[in-house]
């Protein structure tokens, strides 16, 4: 760390802004990840899920997608005391997934286990788990509800606003980026385009707000060579879109995460639990959340 | 247009469900069909959809106390002929006086139809022709809509893969701006060979499904999955009874996958006065 006074004269005006990878490391090593609720899922990902970048999380229906999106929503709100980052979400749901009721039981699971890991926490802290209400969790949710693509570019746009005023909001999900851009696009360079220029603001407020972007994506079968294969909705142009890329699978009667895509991560898998909680491990005798 | 766009508080979500009019059922969902949401429920021919989506829509003219939703209903039908005879027997029982006049029918014969019965559906929604809103939706069934003029080539594939999301946009849309349930029936298609599901793909709880003894996958593949946002399946298994030598049927009903809801599965019946759910 005492490094990082000796690059000072870097921020001369011609580089203004600009860091030293020494500095960015530091940095990196400083900032706080976002649980996902499952130990060997967060180990995987360095931690947890990572904020200034745009996760890519894909999987057929019925994996768990909305499942996490909706843990990670929740989980953003853990107070600092308990490992977490005290933050609020941003949830576009643009396919009616997202369910309060559920919402309200990830985040009583979140709470139970917070006290469980925390009983030693004095009682008047604020950040008792205690003390904390679900219902509190959901009303720190900024949820949208788009219903075409129109409105979900308006969402994109207005969000970078919207973050201006709400500085607490440490992450954003939407849910899923695509299920409105796979109807019949008249003009596909246009449709081209738009996703292009959205996931360019998207970097730029994870960048800009330090906050994780978390884009949930379809999969669809493509015809390759004479067979059927998965892959993940709108095609390659949208693959660059995201700095992560995590698919969910069946492996026999297991859900496991995969690291498709990270350029700092290994590729690796494992295996995660949907219990009434929420996300879980699948090995029962870890904790979740580690005291720091 | 701008559309206006506003965040809102999770908590002032509309939490309604509808009752599908038994309680064991309802236990299994909890409380009902969400609104604002589409459900889909698949099965094989008489496993029970049609029945089952009649009673919704006398169950949606129950007041909230009793999981109603104190609405009128829109039925789009693509299978032939209409049920009216078994809709006016199970009729008798509701507690309204003219449940029928409250149950709007359309037919669909193709998807575009489907599509454009949809957006004219859209005035019958703002301004109900009786004193009670709209806010139940039933297609029975999707799959009947896509039985023909499609082949099994990539780029019939691709286009019928562009209808599902524009009806499902649709649907979900009237589900949001109305409150409504969506409740839409699917077919289902034998799987062949070991792999799993339907082009060896698993989705949601079960690895596999199973009906009248084969294994089945709901209709219309991967595309269509992702249109829904729940899925149950209905099934059906004819037994023979060793006392008495005479064959029931047995059905069950799965949630298959659902954002709000755990694995789980519940035997039913279908007796004269409905669809019932069996306790054990």
């Amino acid at each position: 760390m005492s490094r990082t006074s000796k690059a000072r004269n870097l921020d001369g005006p011609a580089l203004k802004g600009a860091q030293t990878a020494w500095d960015m490391l530091s940095e990196e090593q400083m900032q706080r990840h976002i649980t996902t609720g499952c130990e060997e899922l967060d180990a995987i990902l360095g931690g947890g899920i990572h904020c200034k970048e745009v996760t890519e999380i894909g999987g057929v229906p019925g994996i768990g997608k909305t499942q996490l999106g909706m843990q990670l929503a929740i989980n953003v709100q853990i107070p600092v005391d308990c490992g977490g980052l005290n933050g609020k979400a941003v949830y576009i749901d643009t396919e009616g997934s997202f369910m309060a009721e559920r919402a309200h039981q990830i985040a009583e699971g979140c709470i139970s286990d917070l006290s469980i890991n925390f009983v030693h926490q004095r009682k008047d802290s604020i950040s008792c788990p205690e003390r904390m209400e679900p219902n509190n969790f959901l009303a720190n949710i900024f949820y949208f509800r788009i219903c075409s693509y129109t409105e979900q570019i308006a969402a994109i746009n207005y969000l970078e606003k919207f973050l201006e005023e709400q500085k607490d909001v440490k992450i954003v999900i939407i849910d899923s980026i695509t299920f409105h851009f796979r109807q019949d696009f008249d003009d596909l360079a246009l449709r081209t385009r738009v996703l292009g220029g959205m996931s360019l603001k998207l970097m730029k407020c994870a960048k800009k707000h330090s906050l994780a972007v978390v884009l949930l994506n379809q999969v669809t079968t493509k015809f390759v060579e004479g067979s059927f294969q998965l892959s993940l909705a709108l095609g390659d142009s949208w693959s660059h879109s995201s700095t992560n890329r995590i698919i969910l699978y069946w492996n026999g009667n297991e859900r496991y995460a995969y690291i498709d895509k990270s350029p700092s991560l290994r590729s690796a898998s494992a295996p995660f639990l949907v219990t009434s909680k929420g996300i879980r491990n699948v090995t029962s005798h870890c904790k979740r959340v580690r005291m720091m | 247009m701008v559309p206006v766009i506003e965040p809102l508080n999770p908590l002032h979500l509309p939490p309604q469900k509808l009752t599908l009019g038994c309680p064991v059922l309802d236990r299994l969902l909890r409380g009902g069909l969400p609104v604002g949401s589409v459900t889909e429920i698949a099965g094989e021919s008489a496993a029970g959809k049609t029945q089952l989506c009649l009673q919704l829509l006398l169950s949606a003219l129950l007041p909230p106390s009793r999981g109603g939703l104190s609405a009128s209903s829109l039925f789009i039908h693509s299978e032939f002929p209409f049920p009216l005879r078994r809709l006016r027997s199970l009729s008798s029982s509701a507690s309204l006086e003219n449940p029928l006049d409250h149950i709007f029918v359309a037919a669909a014969h193709s998807p575009y139809d489907l599509l454009s019965l949809l957006a004219a559906a859209d005035s019958l929604f703002a301004c109900p022709p009786t004193h009670l809103p709209v806010r139940l939706i039933v297609v029975d069934s999707i799959a009947a809509l896509f039985r023909s003029d499609f082949d099994n080539t990539p780029s019939d594939l691709k286009k019928r893969s562009f209808l599902f999301f524009k009806i499902a946009a649709k649907l979900k849309e009237q589900a949001r701006r109305f409150g409504s349930v969506v409740v839409v029936t699917n077919q289902v298609v034998d799987v062949v060979g070991s792999e799993e599901g339907a082009n060896g793909l698993r989705l949601g709880n079960y690895a596999c499904l199973y009906s009248s003894g084969r294994r089945v996958s709901p209709a219309l593949g991967l595309s269509w999955a992702n249109c829904v946002n729940t899925r149950l399946f209905l099934s059906r298994s004819d037994e023979v009874s060793n006392s008495s030598g005479l064959s029931r049927t047995r059905r069950r009903m799965q949630v298959v996958f659902a954002p709000h809801l755990p694995e789980g599965s519940s035997e039913f019946a279908i007796v004269r006065d409905g669809v019932f759910g069996i306790d054990h």
